[in-house]
Formats: structure tokens, sequence, C-alpha cells
């Protein structure tokens, strides 16, 4: 089968130009091992998958990239900046933004109110700003202000500026997580498993919104379950197997790939 | 949108300043009969001030930033022994410091104990400070109790001055002071009077201050981040911010205005010892940021100033005779009761904060109004 050829054994490394490049990551808790000698490279432009069955180590992965786990060993570069050990807010500084499996509601905030939090290094964030050049904090304010306003309406949620962030539906709360990421502006966004309990329909215009969002330069890693949103949006796909990258390929090849079967129904077979 | 409007006030802010404006009637009615001395009056005023103070400060901590913080009283005592060590003509270490230049002792200790204790527990999460926290309060009390030939210990501090006793002018008054309206003395003001209006103009000096130094940085990018730290710190650092700097920032600042609190009590009570520091001040306080409204600091000065109404509205009820037996028992079962109705029905507390945390000039432009 020539598909077969397409996938490699393994991760794919030495990519030309990686935003994010993760390598040997191993992480143990106690006696389990979550992550074991695990590579990645995300190519800068792409929209890359991250796959794999339940306990493969794929959110552990994210928590060790993104500076929320200490790995045992390896190391983590965001933008050819090593950033191994440092603090989530360190990384996030790099240009890498992450969500959470869980949307984070943030209580006693109106939507417009939790978009603000995500620009980096507001000058009002430091205290005697506030004091002594309150023209400059309002300028930011006002521009942050119309750049949330500009997200939301282009991901069609405009009319719940003023709406608490907690009022949200689970979608609607995924579309806003994905507006404040990007009020970051980050170069690498991190999804974690941005439709699950979503409805299709939404499911479909996030997967457009990503699409738009890619062609115009951010680059996504995104871990996903619902194999025909993920099969439809990423290339490549990274297969994560018992804590270490399984093989890596196109998606239309990784679907029909024997170990990845394999893997998803436990066990070789034969 | 009229719950969001920057400075518009909520029918349910009006409700309490129309309740909060009958209560002042009343009091000035009782002053006027000659129900109660005008010099009590003003000291029950800069009392419920002080409250206030420490009210805001833990809403600083808890309700902006989701801190918990025990030790209210230890941060209150530093202030008032910073100062009282300084002034007092009995502090067995110096003295006879200016009280202006005294308040920057007090309010240096609270901020190194302030560092002290955050450095360590903020980089853990909320539950450490709590637990930390609860232990340093007695730390304080018992450190000072049992230092005496830093801290006169149980004996306390005597003989601090009065904050203005070395200005010109409203240090010399002398006494009485008759204020007299085309040759007929009108008012009578004996010393306590003249000392207690003045301790009154400082303390509200003070209370509008860190108020409206509150507001400024409570309606900022800056408080935006604690808000997001407070539902979820995880969520903040995602987002690059460094959560431990931001959550050290609010925890000195409110720790200062504790500190302040207690500056402000010993030159208005004129004697400290460490009974001031016992750690029901701490439960109190809590009581009123919650009573209050988490998180607004209306709601902490207004729930202040209820604790002060409590604690001395029951010793007027005792007064009266209109109880069989003495009100102060009823003190803490009418604090128990009123936290059970306010969880019962009003889980936010009196005024919950309905601000947006954004920068007030900013939505001028009136494209969201």
């Amino acid at each position: 089968m020539s598909e077969q050829s397409l996938v490699s054994d393994g991760p794919v490394l030495g990519k030309e130009d990686p935003v994010l490049r993760a390598e040997g990551l191993e992480k143990r808790f106690g006696g389990l091992v979550a992550t074991d000698d695990a590579s990645i490279e995300v190519e800068r432009g792409t929209i890359t998958g991250l796959i794999g069955p339940n306990g493969a180590g794929k959110s552990t992965l994210f928590n060790l990239v993104s500076g929320f786990y200490e790995p045992d060993a390896g190391s983590v570069a965001v933008n050819g900046v090593d950033v191994t050990g440092q603090k989530p807010h360190q990384i996030a500084d790099q240009g890498m933004i992450r969500t959470f499996q869980t949307p984070r509601k943030p209580e006693g905030m109106t939507v417009r109110e939790a978009l603000l939090v995500g620009p980096h290094n507001q000058t009002g964030e430091s205290i005697i700003p506030l004091f002594t050049s309150p023209d400059t904090v309002e300028q930011e304010e006002r521009r942050s202000l119309e750049q949330a306003q500009q997200m939301l309406e282009r991901f069609e949620i405009g009319d719940l500026a003023t709406q608490p962030a907690t009022d949200l539906s689970g979608g609607q709360m995924k579309l806003v997580e994905l507006a404040r990421g990007m009020m970051a502006e980050p170069d690498l966004l991190l999804l974690d498993e941005p439709v699950a309990g979503v409805n299709p329909v939404l499911a479909d215009k996030l997967a457009g919104f990503i699409e738009e969002l890619n062609e115009e330069g951010i680059t996504f890693l995104i871990i996903e379950h619902d194999m025909n949103f993920i099969m439809r949006l990423a290339d490549p796909i990274i297969v994560l197997n018992q804590g270490s990258v399984l093989v890596e390929g196109p998606p239309e090849a990784v679907r029909s790939d024997e170990r990845v079967i394999d893997a998803y129904l436990g066990g070789p077979s034969e | 949108m009229s719950a969001l409007d920057v400075g518009a006030y909520s029918p349910r802010e009006k409700g309490v300043a129309g309740l909060l404006g009958a209560l002042a009637a009343f009091l000035l009615l009782a002053v006027v009969t000659g129900f109660l001395a005008p010099a009590y009056l003003l000291y029950l005023v800069g009392l419920s001030a002080m409250y206030m103070l420490l009210s805001m400060g833990l809403n600083v901590q808890w309700g902006y930033g989701g801190m918990i913080n025990f030790s209210v009283a230890a941060f209150f005592g530093l202030g008032a022994y910073g100062t009282a060590l300084l002034t007092a003509s009995g502090s067995p270490i110096s003295g006879g410091v200016s009280p202006v230049i005294a308040l920057f002792g007090g309010l240096g200790l609270a901020a190194v104990l302030a560092v002290i204790i955050g450095y360590p527990t903020l980089k853990l999460r909320d539950d450490y400070l709590a637990i930390a926290s609860l232990g340093l309060a007695e730390v304080v009390r018992i450190f000072i109790l049992n230092e005496s030939q830093w801290t006169a210990g149980s004996a306390g501090l005597t003989g601090i001055p009065l904050f203005f006793s070395d200005w010109p002018v409203l240090g010399d008054l002398t006494y009485p002071y008759i204020f007299y309206v085309g040759g007929t003395p009108l008012f009578n003001m004996s010393q306590s009077v003249v000392t207690s209006a003045l301790n009154v103009v400082l303390v509200t000096a003070i209370v509008a201050a860190v108020y409206l130094f509150l507001r400024r940085i409570h309606q900022s990018p800056w408080g935006r981040v604690l808000r997001t730290i407070r539902t979820d710190e995880d969520l903040a650092e995602t987002l690059g911010k460094n959560t431990f700097a931001f959550k050290m920032q609010a925890f000195v600042i409110g720790s200062l205005i504790m500190a302040l609190a207690g500056v402000f009590y010993s030159h208005l009570v004129l004697f400290v010892s460490p009974q001031d520091l016992q750690p029901i001040t701490t439960f109190y306080v809590w009581v009123a940021v919650i009573l209050g409204g988490t998180g607004s600091d209306r709601g902490a000065m207004l729930g202040g100033f209820t604790i002060v109404a409590i604690q001395q509205g029951t010793r007027f009820l005792t007064d009266t005779g209109a109880l069989p037996i003495g009100a102060a028992p009823l003190r803490l079962m009418l604090v128990g009761l009123l936290i059970i109705f306010i969880v019962r029905l009003r889980p936010e507390g009196i005024l919950p904060p309905e601000r947006e945390l954004i920068w007030p000039d900013s939505l001028g432009g009136g494209r969201d109004e």
C-alpha cells in the first residue's frame, strides 16, 4: 500500500521551521509512566492533530509543553527558545497559548471582560502606570475593547459581549476560549478537545473558524477525539500511544494505518 | 445595561444609602436630645471607619484575588504596635517620634511580614496561605505578649499621643474650646469632642483616599487579572500572567490597608495591648467582607460599618434596659444569625460587585452603553 509509506514510524523530526519542538519528554506519576520519550515537532503554519486512545498521554503532553508539569526528562522549545522548566506564563509569553479540556468559566465576568484578560503585557496590569499614565491605559483599553468586539463578531457571538461569561452554552464557551486565546496574539494555539460536547453544527463552524485563522498564519496543535473533525482539519496527524509517538502522517494514511487501528482496538492483533 | 454603567447606582445601592441616611438621622437625633454623647458618637464613627479599612484590606486579598488570610489581626496589630512603639511615652524602644513618621513604621512592619508570609505560600495553592496565616496571627500576638523588653508585654503601651499632637494649631488648641456666635457661646466643646472630631476628619480622609485608590486599581487590567486568578489561576497563567506577582502585590496592598487601620486605632484609643490582636478581630472582618459582598469595595465598607453597628448596638440595648439580660452575649449570636440570613437570602452579600473590571474612561465611547 502506497499510503502506508506516507506514515512515518514514530514522530517526524527535523522539520524546517517548528514553532514547538518537544524532545524526549518523560513524565512519571509514581510508578505510572504517562509520557515516555515523547518527541513532537509542530511546523509553522500547519494545523497539527494529536490523537490517540484514552490514556495515551495526550493531555500530559499538553501539560508538559505548556509548563503545567515539569518533565522528568526531555526539553521543550517554543520559537527556537528553550523553555524547559519555565512557568506557564513565561511559556505563554513566547507565543504559545493553550486552552483546557473543560472550558474555564471566569465567574463574575462578562464575556468581553474575559476576553480583555487576553492581551499580553498591558500597561494597566502594573499599578503605578494606573496613576502616572492613565491616558496610555485608556488608549490600550479602548483598542483591546474594539479588538474583543471584532473577535466576537468574527465568531458570530458579538451579541454576547456584555453577557455573564458563565451563562453560555458549552459551544459558545469554546468560541469564547478561542477568541480569548486569539486576543493574546499567539503564534501557536494548543486546543484540548475543542469540539467535545459541542453540537455538530457549531463544531462545523468552529472548524471553519480554525481554518480561517490558520490561513492568517496561526499554527494549531489540536487534541481531538472526534475523528471526522480532526481528519478534516489537521495535517499532519500525530498518533500517541502509551506515552510516546506511534506514527505521524497525513490524515487519510493515518486513518487506515494498521498500527493505529491496533492501538485504538487495544494491542496488536495477529 | 444600567447595571453595567460605571458610576451609576443600582436600586440596591440606593436602598442601602437610604438606610444609612436614616440611621445617621437617628444618631444625630440621639445626640441632639442628649441621649448620646457627641464624643461617643464621634468615637463610634472612628471605630466604624477603622473596620471599614480592615474590610477593604481583606477584600483586596480575598475579594479581588481569592487569597484566604486568617491573620487580619496580625497586620492590624503590627500597624498599631508599629506606630505605638515609635511614638508612645511608655515605649520600651524609642518613643517620641512624630506620628506622621511613625505611621510608616507601622506600615513597614506589616509590609515586611506580608512578604515573609506571602513569598513561600503564594507560590502554592490557596489553602497553604490559609493554613500559614492561621498560625501567624497567634505567633505575632504571643511574640508581642512575651517579648516585653521590646513591646511592654501584657501591660500594653500607654502614652500614645494623638495623631495631631505635634501639628501646629491643631496640637495647640486650648480647652474648653468655646465657639461664640454674637457673644453667646454656641458650642462648648470639650477636649474630647475636639480630638474625636479631629480623629474623624483624619480617618475620613484615610478611608476616602483608600477607597479612591482601590477603585482605580480594581477597575483596571490589574484588577481584572486578579479576578481571573480568583476563579482560575491556571487560566491566568496560560494567558501569560505572572500570577505569583499579582497575588503578592494584592496581598501586600491589603496588608498595608489593615496596618493603616491599626495605626489609626492606636491614635484613636491611645493604648494598645496584645488583647487587641485577638483572633476575634479577624473573624469579625471576615464576616464584614462576606456580609457586604465579597469583591466589592463598597460592600466591604458597608460590612465594616455593620459589624460596628452590631457590636455597639448591642451595648446600646443593654443600656436602655430593654432586655432582661445583658446584650453582650447576644452579639455573637446576632452575627451568627446575620450570616445565616445572608447565606440563605443573599449569598453574594448585600452589595455584591456589579461592575465590569474595565478601565472606566475607555467605556466612554458610547458604543456599548
